[in-house]
């Protein structure tokens, strides 16, 4: 049928973990995955460098937003290498590119975590009424996904971020705020997908009639019942899902409509440097957020391979 | 066959129709108050009260659908919407020229830069994901891997810089000026610059989407060479080589081909940070500009035009694969 290109898990595997007795036995072969592992390593640094950006700031004495011309830029206007000051060099406004790298992964972990939990919450709302109501519920919710795909991410962003102009040409809610709503727009569709295929398998299992002849509500049966059978598998490709939006912020910021200068964001900083060309001269303006963001996307692509050589051994 | 195909045109019609109605949505939200906006500046109420009745908007919201449909995204002007006949895409005021001629001359650029780069990488995603399958674990099959993983984390944007730095800034510093900085040559003024110019390009979608491919490739390989059939086929003495490349291959292209179609679809609907690094005058970069300058029509044309082609290539890829084999899509 009109299956979305999503590369979506086979639900199926999930649910029976959790109904073995124990709470978590997934969760710990997870853990004992190399790729995980890995992952975790190279997550567990960006997280670190997010959380310690103010006292990189602080050690420096280099604010993300300060600008050094007098110390960081030559007589030529052209940005410094790396020195003992500067680290990692400075960028075209004679800003610290390191402490900048640094505040990058903050923007980044700030929109791409909320956006990631706001989709999470409305595609779990969206995949369990339509899986567990089939007929006119179901085709109408699964309709609505089908429509949200079809909308080209980047242009749709694109036009509504246009429409974020108020008369006076000032944006009308803050641009963070609609990089997040405009990733959350889209994601929750492969939250919706992955719950509604959890849940058409859960209907049918024996728990499920025996509640039901005992006559437990619909409503309670689905929020006590197969939520709490459903949540852990979301909750686990919630870690998936992250790092294609935190790809995606940067890819708007990168095309000017995201995260706004001077706020440091791995996708304004490379566009910054792509732009001026300044990273001919000054090679880490470019390869500092660069190297963030492979590392950031890598990290978090390995937790997730690692997750579906357990959760989905046949792929 | 007909019945399966029906519904589906039937579903991918109705797709398209709410896009438009979302889309119309949206300008009423973009134009909050679309009379004050394009009123001179110190207009009489009587000219606003004027504009207001030009657009139709004390008229109900479905005659404003209606009209939206008719006469498209712009506010005055001739009929263009897509209900009329032709269909258009409505007029941009800040290009003074009409929103359908505008992509339409943008699109040479971006089907040559999404169909030359699908050849590519479909060509290496199935020769590496064979080459892979072949002995899974082995150390080829690790090289190849660690690859295609460095290749999906990598954005779009970095392959792309990083590429035109070391392939066209370096080398030229060196004096060898294989790849151009940017731009773009018609296929019929000269094919060799046209390959030329888009080389680095295709390279940059390629890596991108090599990663996706070439893991689908080895998993449904290594599917397919588990099964019953395959196992006959080497007790007759069929050789390994036709094995891989005619029996296992052919069966493990389905979801290539699903996958390829939609993503080609995506590109057309603007390989927009590509086309943005490289130059390319195509549809996306049409679109980033004008999300950037607030043109409106513009920006609409090209989200229907990208779900357009999302929908068409979904029914394209269906009808493909039904007629591969019937019985695999109910």
């Amino acid at each position: 049928m009109s299956s979305p290109p999503v590369l979506e898990p086979a639900g199926p595997a999930g649910p029976c973990d959790a109904e073995d007795g124990r709470r978590f036995p997934a969760l710990r072969a997870i853990l004992a995955e190399r790729s995980t592992r890995f992952g975790l390593v190279l997550v567990g640094l960006v997280v670190l460098s997010a959380l310690l950006a103010p006292v990189a700031a602080a050690l420096t004495g280099h604010g993300p937003d300060q600008q050094f011309r007098a110390e960081a830029l030559t007589t030529e206007g052209l940005p410094v290498g790396p020195n003992a000051e500067f680290l990692l060099g400075a960028d075209g406004n004679g800003r610290d590119v390191l402490v900048r790298t640094l505040y990058g992964a903050r923007i980044s972990l700030l929109v791409g975590i909320p956006a990631t939990t706001l989709a999470l919450v409305a595609g779990t709302a969206v995949g369990l009424v339509a899986g567990f109501f089939p007929g006119a519920a179901d085709r109408v919710l699964s309709f609505g996904t089908d429509i949200a795909l079809s909308f080209p991410f980047v242009v749709t962003a694109l036009s509504l971020v246009a429409l974020n102009r108020g008369a006076d040409g000032r944006p009308v809610i803050d641009p963070v705020l609609l990089v997040i709503l405009v990733i959350s727009l889209f994601a929750w569709t492969y939250f919706a997908r992955l719950t509604r295929g959890l849940v058409v398998v859960l209907r049918n299992r024996p728990f499920v009639e025996a509640a039901l002849t005992i006559g437990v509500s619909r409503r309670r049966l689905l929020v006590r019942e197969i939520l709490p059978n459903v949540l852990p598998v979301v909750a686990v490709y919630w870690a998936v899902q992250l790092p294609a939006n935190i790809l995606a912020e940067a890819t708007l910021s990168f095309l000017g409509v995201g995260v706004q200068a001077p706020t440091a964001s791995w996708g304004n900083m490379i566009a910054e440097a792509q732009r001026t060309s300044l990273y001919q001269v000054q090679p880490w303006f470019l390869l500092a957020p660069a190297i963030a963001m492979f590392v950031t996307v890598l990290g978090f692509n390995a937790i997730g391979s690692g997750i579906r050589n357990v959760l989905d051994p046949q792929r | 066959m007909a019945r399966h195909l029906f519904a589906h045109a039937a579903r991918a019609l109705l797709t398209l129709l709410a896009v438009l109605v979302l889309t119309f949505a949206l300008t009423r939200i973009a134009y909050r108050n679309p009379a004050a906006v394009l009123a001179p500046r110190n207009a009489t109420q009587e000219t606003l009260d004027g504009i207001t009745r030009a657009l139709r908007l004390d008229e109900p919201w479905y005659l404003q659908l209606w009209h939206y449909l008719y006469r498209g995204p712009d506010v005055q002007g001739a009929p263009m919407g897509l209900f009329h006949w032709p269909p258009a895409l409505g007029y941009s005021f800040r290009r003074q020229q009409p929103v359908t001629e505008l992509i339409l001359s943008k699109i040479p650029v971006t089907l040559s830069l999404a169909l030359g780069a699908l050849v590519i990488w479909m060509t290496l995603s199935i020769l590496l994901g064979v080459a892979a399958a072949r002995r899974p674990g082995s150390w080829t099959d690790r090289v190849i891997s660690t690859f295609c993983s460095a290749g999906l984390a990598a954005p779009t944007f970095v392959t792309g810089i990083l590429l035109s730095y070391f392939l066209y800034f370096t080398l030229s510093t060196y004096g060898v000026r294989w790849f151009p900085s940017g731009g773009y040559v018609g296929l019929t003024e000269d094919p060799v610059e046209w390959a030329r110019h888009l080389a680095l390009p295709w390279l940059t979608i390629t890596i991108a989407e090599i990663g996706v491919f070439q893991r689908v490739v080895r998993a449904n390989m290594l599917d397919v060479l588990g099964s019953d059939y395959i196992r006959t086929a080497r007790a007759k003495g069929v050789s390994e080589r036709r094995i891989h490349f005619d029996h296992a291959l052919r069966a493990a292209l389905n979801p290539i081909i699903t996958l390829g179609g939609l993503e080609l679809a995506a590109l057309m609907g603007g390989a927009i940070v590509t086309e943005q690094i490289f130059g390319l005058d195509g549809v996306g970069r049409l679109a980033v500009e004008s999300a950037l300058s607030g043109d409106f029509p513009v920006v609409i044309g090209t989200t229907i035009l990208a779900a357009t082609f999302f929908v068409i290539s979904g029914f394209v890829v269906d009808v493909i694969t039904y007629l591969r084999d019937p019985a695999a899509s109910r």
